[in-house]
């Protein structure tokens, strides 16, 4: 009993840092503000893009796009065109611009 | 005169080999693909599934994407350029031939493979 009531609270402690380190809810109108200017050239306004070389994103998980993005401004996830696009977002963008791409008409599914 | 022949001839199998061989490798069977997609489904045939280590996002959804998307893809995780674990694992098993192969029924499956 008193072990599950100090796991709770590290459970409870670990929830209340990961909401204050998050930031703030993905804002979709930014999101497509930005997409327009930064990512829509190559990979199209709707995340259709017409290259086959880059990928198409909508439809796409926001957070699995939000992760190659954090990547790609890490450099763990190495590309010349894309670290330099990732590098100009802030955390704010990527949120917003991930939660755009993922938000639109899917082209990208789950194949079963 | 056979001598130049000969040479012509040797010239025109070394241009030509680089490009046969390059075209074989790069056609993708989809049907063959399907077949070969037991260690994909696991996780991206299920929608909304998520990675488990390093880091908890869900798996990217893979059907309609690019076919040469998905074999760049599948490469670097091949080489090590990209470094998800798990992919890693998978595609180090994979010939060119395989990875050809999926990608091609990835890319065709599109939005009429849309998940439930």
């Amino acid at each position: 009993m008193r072990m599950n009531q100090r796991l709770l609270i590290v459970i409870a402690a670990v929830a209340a840092l990961g909401a204050a380190v998050d930031v703030a809810a993905a804002d979709l109108a930014a999101g497509k503000a930005k997409a327009a200017e930064v990512c829509a050239a190559c990979h199209g306004v709707d995340g259709n893009s017409a290259t086959a070389d880059f990928p198409r994103l909508g439809g796409q998980h926001p957070d699995y796009l939000a992760k190659a993005l954090r990547d790609y401004k890490s450099g763990q996830r190495k590309n010349a065109i894309m670290a330099g696009f990732a590098q100009g977002l802030s955390k704010q963008d990527v949120e917003n611009v991930a939660a755009y791409y993922g938000s639109q008409p899917v082209v990208v599914s789950t194949r079963h | 005169m056979n001598k130049t022949i000969l040479l012509g001839a040797a010239l025109a199998f070394a241009l030509a080999a680089p490009a046969a061989m390059a075209q074989g490798a790069a056609a993708g069977d989809a049907a063959k693909g399907r077949d070969k997609t037991q260690m994909c489904q696991g996780c991206h045939g299920i929608e909304g599934w998520r990675t488990a280590y390093p880091e908890v996002y869900r798996v990217p959804r893979i059907g309609g994407q690019h076919e040469a998307y998905l074999v760049k893809a599948l490469q670097e995780y091949r080489s090590g350029e990209r470094s998800h674990p798990s992919m890693r694992g998978i595609a180090a098993s994979l010939s060119d031939q395989d990875m050809a192969d999926l990608a091609a029924y990835y890319a065709q499956a599109g939005a009429k493979g849309v998940a439930k």
